[in-house]
């Protein structure tokens, strides 16, 4: 009976990890975020990526928005609209609630380019105002072969315009892991107490092994990024369901036990690495060409 | 008889978290977010539709055939009553996306006209409106693929075993999806006519 049903968890599983998995065929593989400024053009020198990235890196500290460039050669066979929406969707610049991240991409060889707008900055940044920095800012650069210059200017006034909008002042704290982990795990969790419970209260006695348990399975939880409050009331949960399973019923115990430790993963983060915050975009933003 | 209750509550809790039933809820709940996404844009885009159409007038007033359809078009799409039932109705369905398909063709022909004047291009207004159009298309675009694809996931799910035992249990259905008909190729460049009436 539990094995058939180990399978078939396993089988919802797999389907889900199917469902979620796309494969990207023929189009332009998307480069992995790193600096604020991505150049894979060799356009912009050294000295202007580095004025570029440290200016967007200071704003992104200072307010909690983030601004990003990338320069490709082409976006071909993908309209630059249709890549940058997928760009974005992979990036997330911006914080998580917020969604307030730009991105400007250029395709070089194609001759377009286009400002891709979170949704949180949409108010700030309406479409007809990224098409204005468009065709009277980056254009005219561009045409004669400046694009640093463009870019800078372009930057510029979106700063600016994101500074205008009243958004929340930014949070050292680091992002948590997704808190949902854990919670399409809890029918393995369960799986476990039933397993676990069964093995440690043979090995110690029913008391001591439900505790074990208990224990356990908040720290499992723990690590798949539930929060603190979480992890007790699983560890809890898994306690009291194994002490209850089978054997004489638990007398009301309280198991005062928090589970293990976890839940945080990743360090600081280093002035340097310039990594999205989890913001959502849906296709704001303006397109050109030069 | 204590250790067969513990199994059987096991068993059918189980079988709702691990086997689709909960997946339903959060996906079913998915396409409903994103189909209502999909209204809000093209609500956006028919709002833009009565300034372009006076911002167009002011400097080509004798385009009438094409501010006309463009009118008509909008009127139309405006008429329409959209439920949440409309998404079962394979039917109204199609006449919904029928309607937006011709509102789509009338815009990018009006577009195509409003090449022709200078003056008109020169507009800062116009140039706005323009930009807000392309900007209104671009997230129907892009909300038009999230809701195929929040569909796509409900219907696999619901359709794959054993998930499927469940649905048939409480009865989902796989939902219809978008059928992406080329808009493209319905809005033809209307030919230029270089003739007299100029």
């Amino acid at each position: 009976m539990l094995a058939c049903w180990k399978s078939l968890l396993l089988g919802c599983g797999l389907l889900f990890a199917m469902a979620h998995s796309q494969a990207a065929d023929g189009l332009l593989e998307l480069p992995p975020l790193q600096t604020a400024v991505t150049d894979l053009t060799q356009t912009l020198s050294a000295d202007e990526q580095a004025a570029l990235n440290q200016k967007l890196s200071q704003f992104s500290q200072q307010s909690g928005s983030q601004v990003a460039v990338l320069l490709v050669p082409s976006t071909q066979p993908e309209e630059i609209s249709q890549f940058g929406i997928r760009l974005a969707e992979a990036w997330k610049i911006g914080r998580e609630k917020q969604d307030d991240g730009v991105i400007i991409i250029v395709a070089k060889n194609d001759r377009k380019m286009r400002i891709e707008v979170g949704y949180g900055l949409e108010g700030a940044i309406p479409d007809a105002i990224a098409k204005r920095i468009i065709s009277e800012q980056i254009a005219p650069a561009f045409k004669q072969g400046q694009f640093y210059q463009g870019l800078n200017l372009a930057t510029d006034s979106l700063i600016k315009l994101i500074q205008g909008e009243q958004l929340p002042a930014p949070t050292k704290k680091q992002r948590q892991p997704h808190a949902d982990d854990w919670l399409s795990m809890l029918p393995i969790l369960m799986f476990a107490a039933i397993i676990g419970g069964a093995i440690f209260k043979g090995m110690l006695g029913d008391f001591p092994g439900s505790l074990v348990t208990g224990g356990l399975l908040g720290g499992l939880a723990g690590w798949l990024g539930a929060t603190a409050l979480i992890m007790g009331f699983i560890g809890l949960a898994a306690f009291v369901f194994t002490l209850a399973m089978g054997g004489r019923g638990g007398a009301g115990t309280y198991g005062p036990y928090p589970g293990g430790l976890g839940g945080y993963s990743g360090g600081s983060r280093g002035p340097d690495i310039f990594s999205g915050g989890g913001g959502g975009f849906g296709g704001g933003g303006a397109s050109g060409d030069w | 008889m204590r250790r067969l209750f513990n199994l059987l509550l096991l068993v059918t809790s189980l079988s709702l978290t691990g086997c689709g039933y909960n997946q339903f809820q959060s996906l079913d709940e998915e396409t409903k977010a994103n189909w209502s996404e999909v209204l809000n844009q093209y609500q956006r885009r028919a709002d833009l539709v009565p300034n372009l159409v006076s911002t167009v007038k002011g400097y080509a007033s004798h385009e009438e055939k094409v501010l006309t359809e463009v009118t008509a078009a909008r009127a139309k799409v405006g008429s329409m009553q959209v439920t949440p039932e409309l998404l079962n109705d394979p039917e109204a369905f199609a006449k919904f996306q029928a309607a937006q398909g011709q509102l789509t063709s009338a815009l990018s022909r009006l577009m195509v006209v409003s090449e022709n004047y200078p003056n008109l291009k020169a507009d800062a207004s116009f140039r706005d409106l323009q930009a807000q159009l392309e900007g209104t298309e671009n997230r129907v675009t892009v909300a038009r693929n999230r809701y195929i694809e929040a569909v796509k996931q409900y219907n696999v799910a619901v359709r794959s075993f054993p998930n499927n035992l469940t649905a048939m249990m409480f009865g989902y259905q796989a939902k219809p999806s978008f059928t992406v008909e080329n808009e493209k190729a319905i809005s033809t460049a209307p030919k230029v006519d270089f003739g007299d009436n100029k």
